[in-house]
């Protein structure tokens, strides 16, 4: 076969990216839960015939991988009985998808009676039903505990109809079925948008083209990576971390440990894994989907930002697993629950922090992690509602975002796996549409993590029940051990978790509860900051003055922390850098 | 008064469209002044005086009615000259502004900073008060503490204040009193109250819309009033109108009031063009409106005669910079345009953009230093462009300059020059059928069942290839194309949206509370009908509309009411199956079984002032016009350079017939006729290109 014409290219692989987002503008605007609509925890992407990840959307990087691996137990599955009309729905995460909580729908395009692509879309569910209300369950002893519903590339339409066994089935068991089938009609809807695009694309440039394409598609993409890595150092970085401990389970948290080798002349870069702790009897477990995109999306930060993340670059990227572990390896009956939060988003920060081992320039400082207050699951019964049941997760409040060689951090970033995607709530909207009431919500002045670059500040969060006692589950792993700074920057700042008393008497909380609370007592919550790159003395002082002029950092820590010193006030607008001062506090700083 | 004049004044050129006595319409440009608007305004005026053998004072006395278009604002805004503004909110929600809504462009990319918010946090202050989501007060207002935070801004100077309490949409008692207070406390300093200016969902639009408005209100005020007085001294006795956000144009001094709906109004202005084209040329309701200039592509719709609107405008990019919060019609802008940059990436393939080389140093063919290959560079080599009639010949071009960078890139390539330009042209066509792709597939319109409306400069370059490609049987490229938002305003209405919040769902549906916020609408447009000058027994159309989503759904789908009351549960079930269709059209699904909320309710009514010109009821007699001279010009078609016929706009006759390959040439706009499509000239003076195959 000759090489497709490159602009002939160019045009086909921007009309499948024209599809891809067309699949996630629908899955976003047309989705019922908070979960999907708001927090975007969802993805849309498009797999090959035989099962080659071709086009992802610009989805949540910790859904990046795997897709390829359910399309291939679907074929394997429903081999000889496969045809139009048909969709699937898969959420096992011992079949290649991240956790069961993200119900992933599958829809085989075929053209001319052949199968040419899978157009998949992953979403959160807001209930799977488990045995408790949340769809993240830290303490699940295993997966009759965790309790979930798990499809295991199970058909749920066939002829472009619902098998309807499957949606009783679903009905029968996930707490407010209506959110939860109308999250089904936005995946399934946005699926099978992709199928109407995909055989319009075939019908206009006709099979042989297609394959052409693709198979040029993903050479290029190869030839991108082969150029990036080229252009970086031989290195092998290795790098741990930890966990939050869970109490009376695990005291010390897990040990964490991420090795990736640069080998430029090759054009390879191979990360290791193996080197883990084995499986644990709670939910935190990561499936080989979650850990492997955790991994390959940090390694996608360190690289050219238009690079295309497909099946032909990945093939520049080499893993190593070990037998069974709480990384990417987990053994049945393990659960997964939470694959895609509390491991995954520590896996995330070991390994972009890893390659600012390369030197000032390279790499990000490690992000705020842990869902919070304000993005707990809450659920109880409406009382304006006729005491109608309720489920949902929340994004009020957010942790800060890690900081890069040339930026400081984003201050709505969520967690490291959703890397500042998500739209955060409305605080009227989920006023409106749950029981409860946002007492404040704020940024915390000096807890960002300081450096040359900074990172971005935690948030605070009080809410109140107005009438019945709301449940909140919150399985934070990020109230113990901070996020680092790198290259002389500094850690950011743990979060916390407060019940407050109708006296005002505030009660710390494990970073891991279910909690239930009434009216007139409030729930606070504080995320995790982002921490810092480079030395803090090094911050360009306009930065700093900015900072304090904001409110986002005090006078004495700039003073303490960045040896800046000001004249003048803030309140009437005349604060200045004294440059002297400042020069002077920093040599002595930097001397001592 | 025999005269209509319409005047955008953008970034760089002021545009200037005069309606005659006798139905034509007549263009003039020239650049734009800053520092005195009405200078440049004189100097597209003096253009069009002089081909009508009047002076500008005879042809300003002569005029009934100004529309002025203004990018003041916008440009404030842009470049951070807006007043000092204080921006109240309520205790514990100071950050409102700061942490907008979420989102961030490219999951890998941390190369930039955190954009800083509209208004600065240490302008920021918080009130001790609160209301509830059921309008419920949870906490007083705490007058003392409210008459200290004024005491503060006045002590520090502050030249305008923004009030965005939660739930003020529910109960406006707080923001009333915040708003007396300041009457008392800070007399003449303009304050914006913000359930009076966006009475909508959701606090981070509210707040932005409401600081945004407060921080225009001196800088607009003055700079209106001035241009009134300008224009007076110039002879000008008639009613000056100025073009808005929602595609209509209002009284002077109803934008001193609300200068946030002069925002985006120029933009807003093409699909007004778009609709009128389309229907003097009777080609149905639906049209997808581009308007290309030399850095941005900008595109909207209409659709079965109506115009889009959106609550998701941003000033700046999206994410990035401020959401407008008030609706404004749907023209979404990409950077592609004459400028951008075509250059080859590490896998071989050939790229064109994001990076322009804007207007200075500019494509390399226009001799001010610029060395990368361009858009306009690739349109020059392949023969499109006539060096010496560029922009009227304004502006003289260097065609080897063009060729030497296209050749350097041809060569890296390994193609020819010519192939090299052709792909460029291909690639940058790409980027715009994307744009157009997504809003029509946004708005469930199929480009197969609709006509482009093409203008601004650039557009005629590649406008039949692009909607060859997009299965679009038929462009219509108005002589004045390169005006295009000033013809809008020749046709435009005076209209005027009045907004309320009231949440209710089918399932409990709150009729009484419904009926009331729509009496109240009608109510507030009828007020502004009546206060209207010169309006009497003009046609007026009103639309009610409600923003309404799926239980459980967060974004809101546009609604039409199908009836003006809601009077028992038929009127619901025809409500609701009014959502049902909405949302299948624009996603392909609808969920019968499911509950439908219904959160902001409006009403707008469009009062037409003045008629449009009535379509020519001739029907032109077709002919094959005679080529002004040929030259050698490359298409992608055909793979050669080959002389090729190069009409002169002036010289056709409605009824021309011209089959590709050829061009168009205009003063102000190129219009290059494919191999294998044609172009005609209708009887009403526009260009229509047959792209089907």
């Amino acid at each position: 076969m000759d090489d497709l014409d490159p602009v002939l290219l160019s045009v086909m692989a921007n009309r499948l990216d024209g599809i891809v987002r067309e699949m996630t503008n629908t899955l976003l605007r047309a989705a019922r839960s908070a979960v999907i609509s708001s927090a975007r925890d969802f993805s849309c992407c498009l797999v090959t015939g035989d099962d080659q990840l071709l086009a992802p959307a610009e989805g949540l990087p910790v859904h990046i991988f795997g897709c390829h691996i359910q399309t291939a137990n679907m074929r394997r599955y429903h081999e000889g009985d496969i045809r139009r009309g048909d969709a699937y729905l898969d959420n096992d995460p011992y079949g290649g998808n991240t956790h069961p909580a993200d119900h992933t729908f599958m829809v085989p395009v075929f053209f001319e009676g052949e199968h040419l692509f899978t157009s998949v879309a992953k979403c959160h569910m807001a209930d799977i039903g488990n045995s408790i209300p949340s769809s993240y369950f830290v303490l699940a002893r295993d997966v009759y505990h965790e309790g979930a519903l798990v499809f295991p590339g199970v058909r749920i339409q066939r002829d472009f109809r619902n098998i309807e066994d499957i949606v009783r089935m679903c009905r029968a068991r996930i707490r407010v079925p209506d959110q939860w089938y109308g999250d089904y009609l936005a995946g399934l809807g946005s699926a099978r948008v992709a199928e109407r695009r995909l055989e319009e694309f075939c019908a206009k440039y006709g099979v042989a083209t297609v394959k052409r394409f693709i198979r040029d598609w993903f050479d290029y993409s190869e030839r991108r990576m082969i150029d990036n890595i080229r252009r970086m150092p031989k290195a092998r970085l290795v790098n741990t971390g930890r966990s939050d401990p869970l109490e009376g389970i695990l005291p010390g948290g897990l040990d964490l440990k991420v090795i990736v080798e640069i080998d430029p002349e090759a054009a390879e870069i191979h990360v290791d894994l193996s080197d883990n702790p084995p499986c644990v009897d709670v939910g935190l477990n990561t499936s080989l989907g979650a850990a492997t995109s955790a991994v390959v999306g940090a390694i996608f930060n360190a690289l050219d930002k238009d690079l295309p993340r497909n099946a032909g670059s990945f093939r520049r990227l080499r893993f190593t697993y070990a037998e069974e572990s709480v990384v990417a390896a987990p053994k049945f009956p393990h659960s997964c629950s939470v694959a895609t939060t509390n491991v995954s988003e520590r896996l995330v920060n070991i390994t972009q922090s890893a390659f600012a081992q390369l030197g000032d320039g390279h790499g990000l400082s490690e992000g705020g992690t842990g869902l919070g207050v304000g993005m707990a699951v809450i659920s109880g019964k409406d009382h304006r509602r006729g005491d109608a049941p309720f489920v949902n997760r929340m994004m009020l409040s957010t942790n800060g975002g890690p900081s890069s060689p040339v930026a400081d951090g984003w201050v709505n970033y969520a967690i490291p796996v959703i890397a500042g995607l998500m739209y955060r709530d409305s605080v009227e909207v989920d006023e409106l549409k749950h029981p409860v009431r946002v007492e404040s919500l704020e940024l915390v002045q000096d807890s960002a993590g300081a450096g040359r670059q900074r990172g971005a500040p935690a948030q605070a969060i009080g809410l109140t029940p107005t009438g019945n006692p709301v449940t909140a589950v919150i399985s934070c792993d990020g109230q113990h051990a901070p996020p680092r700074g790198v290259v002389g920057g500094h850690a950011g700042t743990p979060g916390e978790t407060w019940l407050v008393g109708e006296n005002g008497h505030a009660e710390r909380l494990p970073n891991v509860v279910q909690v239930t609370w009434q009216k007139g007592q409030v729930l606070r919550g504080r995320d995790s900051s982002g921490g810092g790159y480079g030395d803090p003395l090094q911050r360009d002082p306009a930065r700093v003055l900015h900072d304090v002029l904001e409110g986002w950092e005090s006078r004495e820590k700039a003073r303490m922390v960045y040896g800046v010193v000001f004249t003048g006030e803030i309140e009437d607008e005349t604060l200045a850098v004294d440059v002297a001062a400042t020069a002077a506090l920093r040599a002595e700083r930097a001397g001592a | 008064m025999d005269f209509r004049i319409s005047v955008d004044t953008g970034g760089t050129f002021t545009d200037m469209v005069v309606l005659d006595p006798a139905g034509r319409l007549h263009i003039g440009k020239a650049l734009t002044t800053p520092e005195r608007i009405f200078a440049g305004m004189q100097g597209a005026l003096a253009v069009v005086a002089e081909t009508l053998g009047l002076t500008v004072r005879d042809l300003l006395s002569r005029s009934g009615i100004l529309i002025y278009g203004t990018t003041r604002a916008t440009n404030a805004v842009v470049t951070k000259r807006t007043a000092k503004t204080a921006f109240l909110t309520t205790q514990g929600f100071k950050d409102t502004l700061t942490l907008k809504e979420g989102g961030k462009p490219g999951p890998h990319d941390y190369s930039f900073d955190y954009p800083d918010p509209y208004i600065p946090r240490r302008r920021s202050f918080e009130i001790a008060e609160r209301i509830g989501s059921e309008g419920e007060v949870v906490r007083p207002l705490d007058l003392d503490q409210a008459r200290g935070v004024l005491a503060t801004l006045k002590a520090r100077g502050i030249e305008a204040v923004a009030v965005s309490l939660l739930w003020s949409i529910a109960n406006p008692a707080h923001e009333l009193a915040l708003g007396a207070l300041i009457e008392e406390m800070l007399p003449g300093i303009p304050y914006t109250l913000s359930h009076q200016l966006v009475p909508i969902l959701r606090e981070y639009r509210r707040a932005s819309a409401t600081a945004i408005d407060a921080s225009l209100k001196p800088l607009m005020q003055q700079h209106l009033r001035e241009m009134a007085g300008d224009l007076r001294e110039g002879g000008f006795g008639g009613d000056l109108l100025v073009s808005t956000s929602v595609g209509g144009c209002q009284a002077v001094e109803a934008l001193i009031a609300r200068p946030i709906h002069t925002l985006k109004s120029g933009p807003a202005m093409a699909p007004v063009a778009g609709r009128a084209f389309a229907a003097v040329e009777r080609m149905g309701g639906n049209a997808i409106v581009c308007d290309t200039g030399g850095t941005t592509f900008d595109v909207g719709l209409v659709r079965d005669g109506s115009l889009v609107y959106t609550r998701d405008s941003w000033l700046g990019p999206r994410w990035l910079g401020d959401i407008i919060g008030t609706s404004t019609v749907d023209m979404r802008s990409i950077g592609a345009g004459g400028g951008s940059i075509a250059w080859i990436d590490a896998g071989g393939l050939l790229r064109v953009g994001p990076q322009s080389a804007g207007s200075v140093p500019g494509p390399a063919c226009y001799g001010r230093g610029g060395d990368q290959p361009t858009v306009t560079d690739a349109a020059m080599h392949l023969g499109y462009i006539d060096p010496g009639y560029f922009n009227g010949g304004r502006l003289g071009l260097d065609p080897e300059a063009a060729t030497r960078v296209i050749a350097a890139l041809a060569e890296k390539l390994g193609r020819t020059p010519d192939a090299t330009a052709a792909a460029i042209m291909t690639i940058a066509n790409e980027l715009m059928i994307k744009a157009i792709g997504e809003i029509t597939v946004n708005e469930g319109v199929n480009p197969r069942e609709s006509v482009i409306v093409a203008g601004g400069g650039a557009a005629g370059f590649n406008i039949m290839p692009i909607a060859r490609e997009l299965g679009c049987d038929t462009v219509i490229l108005p002589r004045l194309a390169s005006a295009l938002s000033a013809c809008g305003m020749q046709h435009s209405d005076i209209v005027f949206e009045a907004t309320r919040s009231r949440f209710t769902d089918t399932s409990g549906f709150d009729t009484e509370g419904v009926n009331r916020a729509l009496a109240e609408i009608e109510a507030e447009l009828a007020e502004f009908r009546a206060g209207l000058k010169g309006a009497e027994g003009a046609p007026a159309r009103v639309e009610l509309v409600v923003e309404a989503r799926y239980r459980a759904q967060v974004w809101e789908l546009d609604t039409p009411l199908p009836t003006p009351r809601i009077g028992g549960a038929a009127d619901v079930a025809a409500l609701a199956e009014a959502f049902h269709q909405a949302h299948e059209r624009v996603y392909a699904v609808r969920d019968a079984g499911s509950p439908v909320e219904f959160v902001n309710w409006k009403g707008r009514i469009a009062i037409g002032l003045f008629a449009p010109p009535p379509p020519p009821d001739t029907v032109a007699e077709p002919y094959d016009p005679p080529p002004d001279t040929h030259r050698p010009c490359y298409f992608a078609e055909t793979g050669v350079r080959a002389p090729t016929p190069i009409f002169r706009g002036a010289a056709l006759r409605p009824g021309a017939r011209i089959a590709g390959p050829a061009i168009i040439e205009e003063p102000t706009t190129t219009i290059v006729v494919t191999p294998g499509l044609s172009a005609d000239l209708s009887a009403a003076g526009n260009y229509i290109l047959r792209c089907g195959g």
